[in-house]
C-alpha cells in the first residue's frame, strides 16, 4: 500500500466557484498558506453562465472570463488551486482537520467550505438512457449539436431562461416547458418572449422521454386542460435547479432540511475553525455577489481564528 | 499525438486541456463546431454527433469528458 504524502495548509478551501475563489483571494493577500481543492469545473455553476449582467462593475461578463480573472488574482497572491486531486474523506472536529484525497492527506487549521451546488437531473427513469443522447446539462459544451433542430429547455429560473435564450442561437425551434409558473427575473424573461423562436409552456410538466437510441420526444401534460400529448423535440435541456454539494459533511456537520450547511451570517459552522461560504450555506439570498461576500467574510475570520490559535 | 476534440467555452474541454498541459502532454485540440473533418472524426469514434471533450491516442481508445483515471490510463500517466 502506497502512503499518502501528508501536507500542512493554514487553510484549505473546499471549491473553487466565486465563495471559494474570493475567499482564496483573501487568504492570498493575507499570506496564508492557502489551497482551493476543486473536484469539479473551476468556477462551479458560474463556468456555464453565458452572460451575467447582476455583478457590479461590469455590463455584461461571460461566467467563464469572471471566474478566470478571479483565479488569476487568487493565484497571484500564492493561492494554490488543485482541479485535478479528488477528496474521498474529509474529518473536521480533530485538530488539525484532515482532508483526504486520492493522492494526499492534507492538515488545515482552518477549513473553508465552498462547494456549492449541482445542478439537478432529470427525475425520470429514462434519463440514464439518454443523458448526453437527447438530454443535456451544459448548453456551452452540447448546444452547437442542435444548429437548426427542434428543442425544448426544462425549467422557469433564471438559468432554464437563460439557457434558453443563449440556445436560440442554433436552434430553429425551442420550447421552454416548466410546470409552474416563471421564476426567472423580467429582463431575461423579456428578452426570451421577444424571440420569435421560442414557445413557452408554463404549467405543464414532463412525463416521459421518448426514442430508439437517441431522444425523439418528450410526453407531456398540461396541467391546465388535463391533455397528455407527445411533443417532437431532437433534445433537452435541463435547468430544474441545484441541490447542495455536501455528500462529504453530512456526518460531521450539522445539514439543514434542504441539505445545505449550517452557519450564521458570519459563516461560522458548529465546529471552531470551519466556515461555510456561498451558496452551501443555509440562507436566504444566494446570488454571485452574496457568494464573494461569504468569501471575503470567511477568509477574514479565519485569519483572525488562526492569529488567535497560533497566539 | 493526442488529439482532443472541443467546442469553445466547453468547461469540461478546457479542464482536460489543462489537465494535459500540466502533465507535460502534448496534444492538438481540435473544435469540432468550426472543423468538420474533426466533427465526423468524433463522431466515428464515439458514435455521437457531438460528444466533447474526447481524447484519443491512437484513433481507436478515447476518452470521453474529464475522467482524470480514465486518462491516465489511456495517455500511460
Amino acid at each position: 500500500m502506497i502512503m499518502k504524502e501528508r501536507i500542512h495548509k493554514d487553510v484549505v478551501i473546499i471549491g473553487a466557484g466565486m465563495a471559494g475563489l474570493t475567499a482564496a483571494l483573501y487568504c492570498g493577500r493575507m499570506n496564508l498558506d492557502t489551497l482551493v481543492l476543486e473536484n469539479g469545473i473551476i468556477g462551479g455553476q458560474i463556468a456555464n453562465a453565458t452572460d451575467i449582467e447582476n455583478y457590479p462593475g461590469f455590463i455584461s461578463v461571460k461566467g467563464s472570463d469572471l471566474i478566470g480573472t478571479l483565479q488569476t488574482q487568487a493565484e497571484n497572491f500564492g493561492a494554490v488551486i488543485d482541479e485535478f486531486d479528488e477528496i474521498e474523506k474529509v474529518t473536521l472536529k480533530t485538530s488539525p482537520k484532515i482532508i483526504e484525497t486520492i493522492e494526499k492527506i492534507y492538515e488545515a487549521d482552518v477549513v473553508i467550505i465552498a462547494s456549492g451546488m449541482n445542478r439537478r437531473k432529470l427525475p425520470l427513469p429514462e434519463e440514464k438512457k439518454f443523458a448526453g443522447r437527447g438530454v443535456h446539462y451544459c448548453e456551452l459544451c452540447d448546444g452547437h449539436a442542435y444548429n437548426g433542430k427542434i428543442i425544448a429547455v426544462m425549467g422557469g429560473g433564471n438559468a432554464a431562461v437563460d439557457a434558453a435564450n443563449f440556445l436560440t442561437k442554433y436552434a430553429e425551434k425551442i420550447y421552454l416547458i416548466h410546470r409552474s409558473e416563471f421564476r426567472a427575473d423580467e429582463v431575461s424573461r423579456k428578452k426570451l418572449l421577444s424571440n420569435d423562436k421560442v414557445t413557452v409552456m408554463l404549467q405543464t410538466e414532463i412525463k416521459a422521454l421518448r426514442g430508439d437510441k437517441r431522444l425523439e420526444g418528450v410526453e407531456i401534460f398540461d396541467k391546465k386542460t388535463g391533455e397528455t400529448k407527445t411533443l417532437a423535440i431532437d433534445g433537452i435541456f435541463v435547468n430544474i435547479g441545484v441541490e447542495p454539494n455536501t455528500q462529504l459533511f453530512k456526518d460531521e456537520l450539522t445539514l439543514s432540511a434542504s441539505g445545505r450547511i449550517i452557519a450564521g451570517e458570519d459563516c461560522r459552522t458548529e465546529i471552531e475553525g470551519v466556515f461555510a461560504a456561498g451558496d452551501v450555506r443555509e440562507k436566504e439570498i444566494r446570488q454571485l455577489t452574496t457568494a464573494a461576500s461569504d468569501g471575503t467574510t470567511a477568509a477574514l475570520l479565519a485569519e483572525k481564528y488562526l492569529a488567535k490559535l497560533k497566539g | 499525438m493526442v488529439k482532443v476534440y472541443t467546442v469553445t467555452g466547453c468547461p469540461n474541454c478546457e479542464k482536460v486541456k489543462r489537465y494535459l498541459a500540466s502533465k507535460d502532454v502534448e496534444f492538438v485540440a481540435y473544435d469540432i463546431e468550426q472543423n468538420d473533418a474533426a466533427r465526423a472524426e468524433a463522431k466515428r469514434l464515439t458514435g455521437m454527433d457531438y460528444a466533447v471533450p474526447v481524447t484519443t491516442i491512437d484513433n481507436e481508445n478515447f476518452v470521453m469528458d474529464f475522467d482524470k483515471k480514465a486518462l491516465d490510463e489511456l495517455l500511460c500517466l
